[in-house]
């Protein structure tokens, strides 16, 4: 069982509110090293912002997190980067006017953060690694272009290239799979396969429930921001209460 | 058999080539190694133009000219590469420019003895860089026209400042600073100034440190989440452009002999590093030198061939600027155009 190891990323009692609104209410979360696991929940049920909070970028109003056994609840996103933690948005985020070369590359480097590093180009072995990732995510045929030249589902595969470009011990995705054709998806699905393999945990928010299924080995249900269950994929297709919110059966 | 997708792809990458071939490589070239060495043959040529026989008053306009390089690159590290459009860029020219006056006179402040210009120099700009951490602090936090609107508060606040501070600063009527005419030393100081600065953007451009402030232009937050202290390099890229404009300002007091509130802390100092970087192309090394040459001629063109509405006719090309060529000269021939000029350009070029 995971109980008995430490969690490698963990929220205790998290708490954000937006005005009145509790986007996420009191919510314990876990991620065990080497884990796929999924978040679920309706359309506003308050997994972005849990990401948000999870990676840093939002405040939290109430609770802790903690990231390989250190309390980050106070840390800037780029610490918790560092750390090894990468993330990719919901609305893509990659840089525009870069080419997918520069973008991949620019993900790297703050593994090397001196001074004499920063003032100096990117060095080759970066350059390899990039290759080298953009060929695993069948986009190498891209690295010249612009970034904005790309498809939006070349663009998903880029954003989970600079994720991978620092060799994070998490990844967390979000929504990997929106507007993606059925081949890429299967693409991403392999690639997340063979990472998870490679010790790579990951934590998913998805809609699309096959892909939660054929991966995760562990889900968590949001709704309205509280927790609505947590267990395997097959107990959360099951469970009433989940089908009654999300399904909305 | 598949047959699709390859020459799908040649055909892709064929529409997308510029039809300024020419320019493709060159653009290339300039960004890297071969860029830097015809700078610096360009800056060696300069160097030996005193020596043609030239009369003190084209030294004169070299050191303008340099002036108004120098400051535009200045405004692009910050503005073009970091994104952070800085409208009151000019403070730090003012703070430079009186922190010479004061030190190099002393008067105001009875400082005794007075300063030598060549120690004023640099406090002039550690002043500036100083006063970029100190407003930096707060203002680098505000987005967009957010940020453009403080600075611009920043600059008429410090110009108030200056006229209130009269045991300092001599208040609105200014002061005088000695008067040392040497056009051939002016010449080489700025020569050797705007050599700096344009070296070291192009140094700061392909480093991982300018990347990252490009990154930060693109996409502050996805450049933080991805391990870049966002806030270190914006502070970082401000000193650095406040340091040089710190400069060009105390040097620029103790040419013109006067300064006063209204000349150094002016709003107009600001549009013109702005106008300069966009005309030429923000973001890019050598843009923002290229639009300062053109803009100083074109204004001593429109100056002398249109006096009393000069400043119109300048106004109206900014518009111009902004409307068709965005992307300034270099981005509207280069090969990744986006505007309607540079698509119209390709298709004139691939018409023939």
């Amino acid at each position: 069982m995971t109980s008995d190891r430490q969690p490698l990323l963990q929220g205790h009692t998290v708490s954000k509110y937006f005005g009145g609104l509790a986007a996420v209410n009191n919510v314990d979360f876990a991620v065990y090293p080497g884990e796929i696991v999924g978040l679920i929940g309706p359309n506003g049920s308050g997994k972005t912002t849990l990401f948000d909070c999870l990676s840093r970028l939002q405040t939290i109003d109430s609770g802790e997190v903690s990231f390989k056994g250190r309390d980050v609840t106070r840390a800037r996103p780029y610490q918790v980067a560092r750390m090894g933690l990468a993330r990719t948005f919901q609305s893509v985020r990659v840089y525009r006017k870069m080419t997918v070369l520069r973008n991949m590359l620019i993900s790297h480097q703050w593994r090397d953060t001196s001074l004499l590093r920063m003032l100096r180009p990117s060095p080759a072995s970066t350059a390899r690694r990039a290759h080298q990732l953009l060929d695993f995510l069948q986009i190498g045929h891209l690295a010249g272009e612009e970034a904005g030249h790309l498809s939006g589902g070349q663009r998903r595969l880029l954003e989970i290239g600079m994720a991978l470009m620092p060799d994070p011990d998490i990844l967390l995705l979000d929504e990997a799979t929106s507007g993606v054709n059925p081949t890429l998806i299967e693409t991403i699905k392999d690639r997340i396969r063979t990472l998870n393999a490679q010790g790579k945990t990951f934590l998913l928010i998805e809609h699309n429930i096959n892909f939660i299924a054929d991966l995760c080995s562990r889900v968590y249900v949001l709704n309205h921001g509280e927790k609505l269950a947590e267990g395997t994929p097959q107990e959360i297709l099951q469970n009433e209460a989940v089908i009654d919110a999300y399904f909305g059966a | 058999m598949e047959t699709g997708p390859p020459p799908n792809k040649s055909e892709e990458s064929e529409k997308k080539k510029s039809p300024f071939r020419i320019l493709a490589p060159v653009h290339s070239l300039l960004a890297g190694w071969t860029g830097l060495a015809l700078w610096l043959l360009l800056l060696l040529l300069l160097a030996l133009y005193p020596y043609t026989g030239v009369s003190s008053a084209a030294l004169l306009v070299g050191s303008q000219i340099f002036v108004l390089v120098t400051l535009a690159s200045n405004w692009n590290l910050i503005g073009g590469m970091t994104g952070y459009v800085d409208f009151g860029h000019a403070v730090f020219f003012g703070i430079g420019a009186y922190i010479m006056g004061i030190l190099v006179t002393g008067s105001p402040l009875l400082i005794s003895p007075e300063w030598g210009f060549w120690q004023a120099l640099p406090a002039s700009g550690v002043a500036a860089a100083l006063f970029a951490l100190l407003v930096g602090l707060p203002t680098l936090r505000l987005k967009g026209p957010y940020f453009s609107i403080a600075m611009l508060g920043t600059l008429v606040a410090m110009r108030e400042i200056a006229r209130v501070l009269r045991p300092i600063t001599g208040g609105g009527v200014g002061f005088n600073l000695p008067p040392v005419l040497n056009r051939v030393g002016d010449y080489y100081l700025m020569l050797a100034v705007m050599g700096l600065v344009v070296s070291l953007i192009w140094w700061i451009q392909r480093s991982e440190f300018g990347q990252s402030l490009i990154a930060i232009r693109e996409d502050e937050i996805g450049a933080e989440m991805r391990g870049i202290n966002t806030t270190l390099h914006k502070i970082a890229a401000f000193m650095i452009a406040a340091f040089f404009t710190g400069i060009v300002g105390g040097f620029w007091a103790w040419q013109n002999t006067f300064i006063d509130p209204d000349i150094v802390f002016v709003e107009a100092r600001t549009v013109e590093m702005v106008m300069m970087s966009m005309l030429g192309g923000l973001g890019t090394v050598w843009g923002p030198p290229l639009g300062a040459v053109v803009i100083y001629f074109l204004q001593d063109f429109l100056w002398g061939s249109l006096f009393g509405v000069h400043l119109l006719a300048l106004g109206l090309l900014l518009v111009l600027i902004v409307l068709f060529m965005p992307e300034g000269i270099l981005g509207t021939l280069g090969d990744r155009s986006s505007t309607s000029l540079g698509r119209l350009l390709s298709r004139v070029g691939r018409s023939k």
